[in-house]
């Protein structure tokens, strides 16, 4: 039996399987609901096969199911749905039901009861058995959605891995067939070319010898974040003091005052944090002016950020340049005058935005610069606290 | 190439220019009389194991240096690394890596697969010869191996 839809009104349409052996019951059901502004059309079914061939061939939007019916338990809907995949919400409307078994319904995965002496609660729960279903279905769609990005990323982060892996070893292999042979060249035709050709020569392996460089500093910063970082609570003084090291012999050969005032605990990989470090005070060095270099270094809190500075007293930065300085391969000087292939502050920026911060510089040419960086504060709080979590004693026993 | 009785130095290397530099590079310095030269990863495999084309061999002639590429075709260089470093038998033959590049991961699988040494060929060729001749002079004459013979090497090596 088929109860027919309420035409001419802009209600809610509602398709609605009614497992019910009582006609008059489901007519009142039915009424109930276009009473409560459903647009309703239902079927009305009450055996196991039933429910099964309905389901198999038309969506409804709700199942309203007795409880008790003679020729079939109508807490087996559910199994049927599962084996058909589908997620309908399922409410009971029934006569008498107490307490146990209607908690016990619920736990199986009706979403709802409803007695029928009391019909007046049905369209309220069939408006939230909709709304909760809707929204099951959003947040579905949503996971779904985010589990395609996350697995588009996963490939072109595979790709960029495999790319440069490539470019690592293919790239660099011809390069040095060049340079090799052309050196080769030259020491078997020694005399026997004119004078050009060692020049000549001598240019082919520079230029070979500038690519595979380039070439490295170009893996080097494709590498950043793809090496396994594993960010944590890093003393930055330990960082500095590092860095200070491995730079000891160009501070002491030009004689560079460094100031570094107390530096706080972050979350960062320690090794991009020595490399932030080394690439920004290296260049204080490599830029400086003609008074001796010397060079602050401090942190500020503003805010859930620390703010890092780095001050020196050398050549300095037009105020054109200053975003152009952090691309990658953008140089302002010639090689003649100042080495390097222009990939450092590149670098800089993606450690500091890859960490959540942000990377800028103050400067007028001739006036020094101070280049400045901020790491999220909040991260280190949170850091130690997962670490004490991850020293907890049930955490070390499952390592 | 005809196979030396007694073998020195066993490059494994695919690419014929790159292998005509090394050789050039080895020779010159004369650290070696006896070079052999496999193309491929499963070339390198038979040959140290005397499998396939080169079942005559004779075991206890082990090289006392391989020179090893890692991209390789048919069977990767870290491949071949493995399988020598895995067997008792060419536990402690000294395999350097030698190739083009100086990926993190590269370096981190081959030590930990046993190699006895990493080199990034250089672009530069007269820095390439140098290190050649530094690699060398170190593994083949500088370095001291457990015995001289091999078999007895590997007779002292299985008494408990």
């Amino acid at each position: 039996m088929t109860a027919s839809p309420n035409n001419g009104n802009n209600n809610q349409r509602m398709h609605v399987l009614l497992i019910e052996d009582a006609p008059s019951d489901a007519e009142i059901e039915v009424a109930e609901l276009r009473r409560g502004g459903f647009d309703v059309t239902a079927d009305v079914v009450d055996t196991g096969d039933q429910v099964r061939a309905h389901l198999g061939k038309n969506s409804y939007d709700v199942i309203l199911a007795d409880y008790s019916l003679p020729n079939f338990r109508c807490m087996d809907t559910l199994d049927i749905l599962r084996e058909k995949n589908q997620t309908i919400p399922m409410i009971l409307v029934t006569g008498a039901l107490n307490s146990e078994t209607a908690v016990e319904c619920v736990k199986q995965g009706a979403v709802d009861y409803v007695l029928k002496d009391n019909l007046g609660r049905l369209v309220q729960c069939v408006r939230r058995a909709l709304e909760d279903t809707r929204l099951r279905k959003e947040r579905t769609r949503a996971q779904e959605q985010l589990a395609l990005k996350v697995d588009e990323l996963a490939r072109s982060n595979c790709d960029l891995e495999q790319f440069a892996y490539v470019a690592s070893h293919d790239l660099q292999e011809p390069l040095r067939m060049v340079a090799a042979y052309t050196q080769l060249l030259s020491e078997r035709y020694r005399g026997k070319l004119d004078s050009a050709a060692d020049r000549y020569i001598a240019y082919a392996v520079e230029g070979a010898t500038r690519m595979q460089a380039l070439l490295e500093d170009l893996l080097a910063f494709s590498r950043i974040g793809r090496n396994g970082v594993t960010p944590a609570p890093t003393d930055v003084n330990t960082a500095v003091e590092e860095v200070l090291r491995n730079l000891a012999f160009t501070l002491k050969e030009h004689s560079v005052t460094i100031i570094c005032n107390p530096l706080p605990t972050i979350l960062a990989d320690r090794f991009q944090l020595v490399q932030l470090f080394q690439n920004l005070i290296g260049n204080a060095i490599k830029f400086r002016g003609k008074a001796t270099p010397s060079i602050a270094i401090s942190a500020d809190k503003l805010g859930e950020e620390w703010v890092f500075s780095i001050v020196d007293n050398g050549i300095g930065i037009a105020a054109e340049h200053k975003e152009f300085i952090f691309k990658i391969f953008q140089r302002l000087h010639t090689r003649a005058e100042y080495p390097g292939n222009g990939v450092g502050l590149a670098i800089c920026k993606k450690i500091v935005e890859q960490n959540g911060g942000r990377i800028w510089v103050d400067s007028e040419l001739g006036r020094g610069s101070n280049f400045r960086f901020t790491f999220p504060a909040a991260s280190a709080d949170r850091a130690s606290k997962k670490e004490e979590y991850e020293l907890s004693p049930q955490n070390l026993v499952s390592r | 190439m005809m196979e030396p009785m007694e073998v020195d130095i066993l490059l494994v290397e695919d690419n014929p220019d790159d292998l005509e530099l090394t050789l050039h590079a080895l020779r010159r310095e004369r650290l070696a009389n006896n070079i052999f030269a496999v193309r491929d990863g499963e070339e390198a495999v038979e040959f140290l194991f005397c499998t396939g084309r080169f079942q005559q061999r004779d075991f206890d002639h082990l090289p006392r240096l391989v020179l090893l590429d890692l991209k390789l075709p048919k069977l990767t260089g870290l491949e071949v690394l493995k399988r020598v470093k895995q067997d008792p038998r060419t536990k402690a033959l000294p395999v350097v890596v030698l190739t083009s590049s100086k990926e993190e991961r590269d370096l981190i699988a081959s030590y930990n697969l046993g190699a006895n040494s990493y080199i990034q060929k250089p672009v530069d060729f007269d820095r390439f010869r140098e290190i050649v001749k530094s690699t060398g002079l170190y593994w083949m004459v500088i370095n001291q191996r457990p015995m001289s013979n091999p078999a007895q090497a590997r007779r002292a090596a299985s008494q408990p």
